[in-house]
């Protein structure tokens, strides 16, 4: 057991192998794991088109070829992205917390608090079970209406994963641009939503919440180690990657066949900028649609390929992440229609100024 | 002890209530475990992100499904 070459990243005082402490084993796998990670990541497509071509035979540029190797490579590809890229996330969510943020924002008033609250929205861990809590503990805080909607447009529309995988799919503009106007429709969706005044609009229930005292507001936090950090974000790959996946699938198999079969004259009619309708169309096909966001890249990546315009697909892909059903099924627990619906309003116009904007710009 | 494990459902939620379960049949103490779905009552607790975990009280956990070691510490204060 102890004949492995000690790895160069690990602390290489004492003897490898039982004696280590669980992390330290971890940090030697760690480092193996980074080299073939990038092994694999250099063969897939090679191995992609083996499959598709060699394996099964298929006649390349032909239509059942193309979808066949897209899906093939986009599979490992989107896996291995996902995998990493989840693993810096976590590693980096373990030094902010909700109560973190929390503390921040219920000293700032609005403007600073709603940009403040749309900027952690992107970092925060956040999962849309915990927007009940989130929302009443923040507004107990003192937390001003508008800047909490602040983070909660921001929080699942600049997914930390999405943005991630933008960024090692697409490129820092495109990764910079979603960020850039999602970070804008928050700040301005807060803004607006807090000038509204809807406070009357909140479920019974939650007034009274928000008037009775507190009873004490959660743990001191406990500074975590190196170690746990590292585990934590393990332990977050194993999790979501573990989750995702048959979204992934999914997703990647809608964008094989759109590579391989819709044509491009098509999706340019559809989906280009020439098309007044197109962006609208693309919200309200993606607001129904519930995906990961990691599920709609690889559709993202097949509309781009064929030619639909940049800002219609920006729109489809803040629709799909940014306004889901399920959240807002669980939001109605703590607003009233009203205010759910202004909520929903405000940030799909957002999304729509987005799409027009960047259909107009590129 | 007391362990309430707070959470409205979720499947994290499921795999706290579960860590906690086994956590109590590791210490062999006879601890009793309660769930709580309600938001109201996490709101009046403090509770900005579930699961999270209580113990005699105290809110011990937030956001995560910690591990049946990590609860066991806990228990074993």
């Amino acid at each position: 057991m102890s004949d492995h070459p000690p790895c160069t990243c690990a602390p290489s005082n004492g003897p490898t192998g039982e004696k280590l402490p669980g992390f330290l084993r971890k940090g030697g796998w760690l480092c193996l794991a980074l080299p073939a990670w990038v092994v694999l990541y250099m063969v897939i497509h090679r191995i992609s088109e083996w499959i598709a071509f060699g394996l099964f035979g298929l006649t390349p540029k032909s239509h059942l070829g193309e979808a066949v190797a897209f899906f093939f490579y986009d599979v490992p590809k989107v896996l291995l992205l996902l995998t990493l890229v989840v693993f810096i996330v976590t590693f980096l969510q373990s030094f902010i917390s909700p109560t973190k943020v929390r503390d921040v924002l219920s000293k700032r008033g609005t403007g600073l608090g709603n940009a403040l609250a749309s900027t952690f929205g992107i970092l925060t861990p956040f999962c849309s079970c915990s927007a009940v809590p989130l929302f009443i503990g923040f507004l107990r805080a003192g937390v001003p209406l508008g800047v909490t909607f602040s983070f909660l447009v921001a929080a699942p529309m600049i997914n930390e994963v999405a943005l991630g995988m933008l960024l090692a799919m697409f490129g820092w503009k495109i990764a910079l641009i979603y960020a850039g106007t999602g970070l804008a429709i928050a700040f301005l969706s807060g803004l607006i939503l807090g000038r509204l005044r809807m406070e009357a609009h909140l479920e019974g229930w939650v007034q009274d919440a928000l008037k009775a005292p507190a009873m004490g507001d959660g743990e001191e936090e406990e500074k975590s180690t190196l170690a746990e950090r590292i585990h934590l974000a393990v332990q977050g790959v194993k999790d979501i990657v573990g989750k995702v996946w048959p979204f992934i699938l999914a997703g990647i198999a809608v964008g094989a066949l759109i590579h391989g079969y819709v044509p491009e004259s098509f999706m340019a009619g559809l989906l280009g900028k020439k098309s007044w309708y197109s962006v609208p169309l693309a919200v309200v096909v993606g607001v129904p649609l519930y995906s990961n966001a990691a599920g709609v890249l690889p559709i993202v990546e097949a509309l781009l390929g064929k030619g639909a315009a940049l800002g219609s697909t920006l729109a489809f892909m803040m629709a799909v992440i940014g306004l889901s059903l399920p959240e807002t099924v669980i939001l109605r627990r703590v607003m009233r229609p009203k205010l759910i619906a202004t909520f929903i309003g405000v940030v799909a116009l957002g999304i729509l100024l987005v799409g027009y904007l960047f259909n107009a710009l590129f | 002890m007391l362990i309430e494990v707070f959470g409205p459902g979720c499947a994290k939620c499921e795999t706290l209530a579960k860590n906690a379960k086994l956590a109590v049949e590791q210490s062999g103490g006879a601890h009793e475990i309660v769930k709580i779905s309600d938001y109201a009552a996490m709101a009046a607790r403090g509770i900005l992100s579930t699961p999270a975990l209580a113990i005699d009280g105290k809110l011990r956990i937030q956001g995560k499904a910690a591990s049946p070691d990590e609860i066991l510490k806990f228990l074993q204060g």
